[in-house]
C-alpha cells in the first residue's frame, strides 16, 4: 500500500457499565481494538452482545467506564460535552433506524449536519445535491422521508452521515430493516465508499453482510472474541 | 450553528405542529389583546376625561372648599358639604380672601345643591348653582356664554340661566326650555323638619352654549341651572358656601403655592385649596393606578398563556427527545438545543403579541365607537356626549410586544434546559 496506515480508532481495555434501574449491567467487559485508516470492519455478534454499546462508545455518543477510548488521537474520557459534541461533527453515524428528520426533506436531511457546523447555505445544498446524487437519490431530492422506501431513507441518511466529510463511517444493523434486493446495492455501495477511501465500522448480525468487510470482529458478551481478515 | 439556521429550525417544528402551536399562540394573543385593549382604552378614557376637565378649568383659578382632606374628595364633592371640624365657608368670606394677596384678581362664592326643574308636568333632575353672573361670566369667559339669549349682569331673583343639556335633555332638539319659558325651581329643604320640598317660579334669561365636561367644583356645565347668589341665599336658606373661586393675576406655580398657602394659612388648615393643575394630577395618579390594576389582571391571562407555552414545549420535548437525540449525534451542542427550544418560543411570542396587539387595538376601536355599548351615541354615555378614542402610544406597542416576548421566554426556559441535557445515547433508544 502506498499510503501509510494511520490508526484512527483504539481501544484499550474498555468497558462500559449501564445502570439498569438498579441493577449494574456490564455491556462492554475489556474491549481491545484498533481500527486504521481505510479499514473497513464488521462487528458481528448476536444482541445483547454489545456491539451496539461499542459503536456507541466509538461514535462519541458515550463515554466508556473504564479504560481508554482514542479517536483520531483524542482521548474520549477527557473530553467535555461540547468537545463532543464538535468530536461527532467528524464522526458519519447510520442509525439502524435511518433516524431521518420527518418534517424535512431529503436534501434537508443532508443538509442538516452542516447546518449545525455552520455551512453557509449555498455551499451546502451544493455538497447534499452531490451527495444525493453520489447515493442515486437525485430525483427524490425533495421528497420526505415518509415518501421514500426504507432503501431509500437508508441511503439518505448514508449521504447525511457523509456531509461533513467524516473521518469515518458507522452503520448500526444497516441490512436490518431493508429487503435482501436493497441490501445488495446497500453492500455495493459501501464497498464503492470504502474503495474510495472511507473508512468503514459496521455493526450487524448479517453473516453475510460481515463477509463483505476486510476484517470480522466475533462480539460475545461484551467481549471480541476473534478478529479475522477476510 | 447560525441564528437563521436556528430560526429556520425552530420555524419548521412550529409548523409541523399547526393546530398545537396556534391554540398556543391564541393565549398569547388573548393575554396581550386584553392588555392592549385595556391600557389603550384606559389612556384613552383619560386624555378625553383631562380634556373634558381642562374644558372647564381654567389654569388661573383655585377652588377652596372646607375641610383639610386633600386629593380628590375636595373638588368632587358637592351638595351640602360640611367639614367634620364644624368649620363653614360663608358667602362673605370672599372679600377677605380678595384681601389676602396681590396675586388674587377676584373671588367668587358658589351655592350648590341637587334640585329640580320643573315645566309643566315634566321634571327634571338639576344641579341648582347660586354665582355672581358677572364674576362668573368673567372667571369662565370661554364657558359661562350665552348661545341663546343674553346673561344679564344685575340678573332679577327670579332669573337663570340653564346649560344645554337642562333645556334640551335627550340632544335631539326637543326643547323643554328655552329663553323666557318659566320654569320651577325645586328643592328638598333638607334644613327642615320634617323635610320640605321649597320651590319658586323662575324665567330662563339664557341658555349655555355646550361646553361638554363635567360639573365639578363649580365649573360651567351642561347639566347646570344657575341662579343669582343672592337668590340661592335666601332660597336655601344659608349664607354658607360649598365653595369659593379665586382667580388669579397670573397662573404661575410661584403664584398658585404663594396664594394656597396664604388662604390655607389664613383660615387656620380649615380649608382644601385645589388649582386645576392639583386636580388634574390626583386624576392622573387615579388614573396610573386603575391601569395598572387592570393591566394586572390582564397580565394574569398571559402568565396563563405562558403556562401553556411551557405545557407545550414539555410534550413537544417527550415527542422529540429521538430527535434531539440525532440532533446531538449529528454534532449539535446542548446550548444550540436550547436555543432551538427558546427560538420556538420566541416565535410562539411574537406572533402571538403582533396578533395580539393587532385585536386589541381593534377591541378598543371597537369600544371607543361604542360597538359594545359604550361610547359615544351609545346608552351609557348618551347623556354626556362623551366620546373615548383609544390611545396606542409607542411605548404601550413595543411594551406588549416585548412582554409577549419575555413571557413566552421564560416559560420555555425550563423545557428548552431539559432539552439541551437530553444525552444522545439514550435519547436513541427512547421510543
Amino acid at each position: 500500500m502506498a499510503t501509510p496506515y494511520r490508526t484512527i480508532v483504539q481501544a484499550t481495555d474498555l468497558t462500559k457499565t449501564y445502570m439498569l434501574g438498579k441493577v449494574p449491567v456490564e455491556a462492554l467487559r475489556g474491549i481491545n481494538l484498533r481500527v486504521e485508516i481505510g479499514d473497513f470492519l464488521a462487528i458481528l455478534g448476536p444482541s445483547g452482545s454489545g456491539k451496539s454499546t461499542l459503536l456507541n462508545l466509538i461514535g462519541a455518543l458515550d463515554k466508556p467506564t473504564s479504560g481508554t477510548l482514542e479517536i483520531d488521537g483524542v482521548n474520549v474520557s477527557t473530553l467535555k460535552d461540547n468537545e463532543l459534541a464538535d468530536l461527532r461533527r467528524n464522526i458519519g453515524f447510520v442509525f439502524q433506524f435511518f433516524n431521518l428528520i420527518p418534517r424535512l426533506t431529503a436534501l434537508n436531511n443532508v443538509e442538516l449536519p452542516m447546518s449545525i457546523a455552520g455551512v453557509k447555505k449555498s455551499e451546502r445544498e451544493k455538497r447534499a445535491e452531490e451527495l444525493l446524487e453520489m447515493v442515486d437519490l437525485k430525483n427524490r431530492i425533495n421528497h420526505k422521508p415518509a415518501e421514500l422506501s426504507g432503501g431509500q431513507q437508508q441511503r439518505v441518511a448514508i449521504a447525511r452521515a457523509l456531509a461533513n466529510n467524516p473521518r469515518f463511517l458507522l452503520l448500526d444493523e444497516p441490512t436490518g430493516n431493508i429487503d435482501s434486493k436493497t441490501a445488495h446495492e446497500l453492500i455495493d455501495l459501501i464497498k464503492k465508499l470504502n474503495s474510495d477511501g472511507v473508512t468503514i465500522i459496521l455493526v450487524t448480525h448479517d453473516q453475510h453482510l460481515a463477509r463483505e468487510a476486510k476484517r470480522t470482529a466475533q462480539m460475545l458478551d461484551g467481549e471480541i472474541t476473534s478478529i479475522t481478515v477476510n | 450553528m447560525k441564528i437563521r439556521d436556528i430560526f429556520g429550525y425552530s420555524f419548521s417544528a412550529i409548523k409541523l405542529r399547526k393546530l398545537r402551536s396556534g391554540l398556543t399562540i391564541l393565549g398569547v394573543v388573548i393575554g396581550i389583546a386584553a392588555i392592549v385593549a385595556l391600557l389603550s382604552i384606559t389612556q384613552g378614557l383619560q386624555s378625553s376625561i383631562t380634556q373634558e376637565f381642562t374644558t372647564g378649568l381654567s389654569a388661573d383659578t383655585l377652588t377652596v372648599t372646607s375641610g383639610s382632606s386633600s386629593g380628590f374628595s375636595g373638588i368632587v364633592r358637592s351638595g351640602t358639604g360640611t367639614a367634620s371640624s364644624g368649620f363653614k365657608l360663608y358667602v362673605n368670606y370672599t372679600q377677605d380672601i380678595v384681601g389676602l394677596s396681590p396675586g388674587i384678581d377676584s373671588a367668587l362664592a358658589v351655592i350648590q345643591r341637587n334640585g329640580y326643574i320643573r315645566s309643566g308636568n315634566i321634571t327634571q333632575k338639576a344641579t341648582i348653582i347660586g354665582v355672581d353672573y358677572s364674576q362668573y361670566a368673567n372667571l369662565y369667559s370661554s364657558t359661562f356664554v350665552a348661545e341663546i339669549g343674553t346673561i344679564p349682569l344685575n340678573p332679577l331673583n327670579d332669573t337663570i340661566v340653564i346649560g344645554q343639556q337642562v333645556s334640551d335633555p335627550s340632544q335631539n332638539g326637543t326643547v323643554l326650555f328655552s329663553v323666557n319659558s318659566v320654569a320651577q325651581i325645586l328643592w328638598t329643604n333638607t334644613l327642615s323638619l320634617p323635610l320640605r320640598n321649597d320651590t319658586y317660579s323662575s324665567q330662563v334669561a339664557a341658555i349655555l352654549k355646550p361646553i361638554g365636561g363635567f360639573n365639578v367644583g363649580g365649573v360651567p356645565s351642561d347639566s347646570g341651572v344657575y341662579i343669582p347668589i343672592s337668590q340661592a341665599q335666601s332660597f336655601f336658606g344659608t349664607t354658607e358656601c360649598d365653595s369659593i373661586i379665586v382667580k388669579l393675576k397670573t397662573s404661575d406655580q410661584t403664584t398658585i403655592d404663594n396664594v394656597s398657602k396664604v388662604i390655607t394659612d389664613y383660615f387656620g388648615n380649615e380649608v382644601t385649596v385645589q388649582s386645576a393643575t392639583a386636580v388634574l394630577n390626583t386624576m392622573s395618579t387615579v388614573f396610573s393606578t386603575l391601569q395598572l390594576f387592570l393591566v394586572g389582571i390582564a397580565a394574569i391571562s398571559l402568565l396563563v398563556a405562558g403556562i401553556g407555552i411551557m405545557n407545550i414545549m414539555i410534550v413537544s420535548l417527550m415527542e422529540r427527545t429521538r430527535e434531539i437525540g440525532v440532533l446531538k449525534a449529528l454534532g449539535m451542542k446542548s446550548r444550540t438545543v436550547l436555543s432551538i427550544f427558546l427560538c420556538e418560543a420566541v416565535i410562539i411570542g411574537l406572533i402571538g403579541a403582533v396578533i395580539g396587539i393587532a385585536s386589541g387595538w381593534g377591541l378598543a376601536s371597537l369600544v371607543g365607537r361604542g360597538g359594545l355599548g359604550f361610547g359615544p351615541g351609545s346608552a351609557l354615555t348618551n347623556g354626556s356626549g362623551f366620546a373615548i378614542n383609544p390611545v396606542l402610544t409607542p411605548t404601550v406597542f413595543l411594551g406588549a410586544l416585548a412582554f409577549g416576548i419575555v413571557v413566552s421566554i421564560v416559560f420555555a426556559l425550563y423545557p428548552a434546559w431539559r432539552a439541551s441535557k437530553i444525552r444522545p445515547s439514550e435519547a436513541m433508544r427512547y421510543e
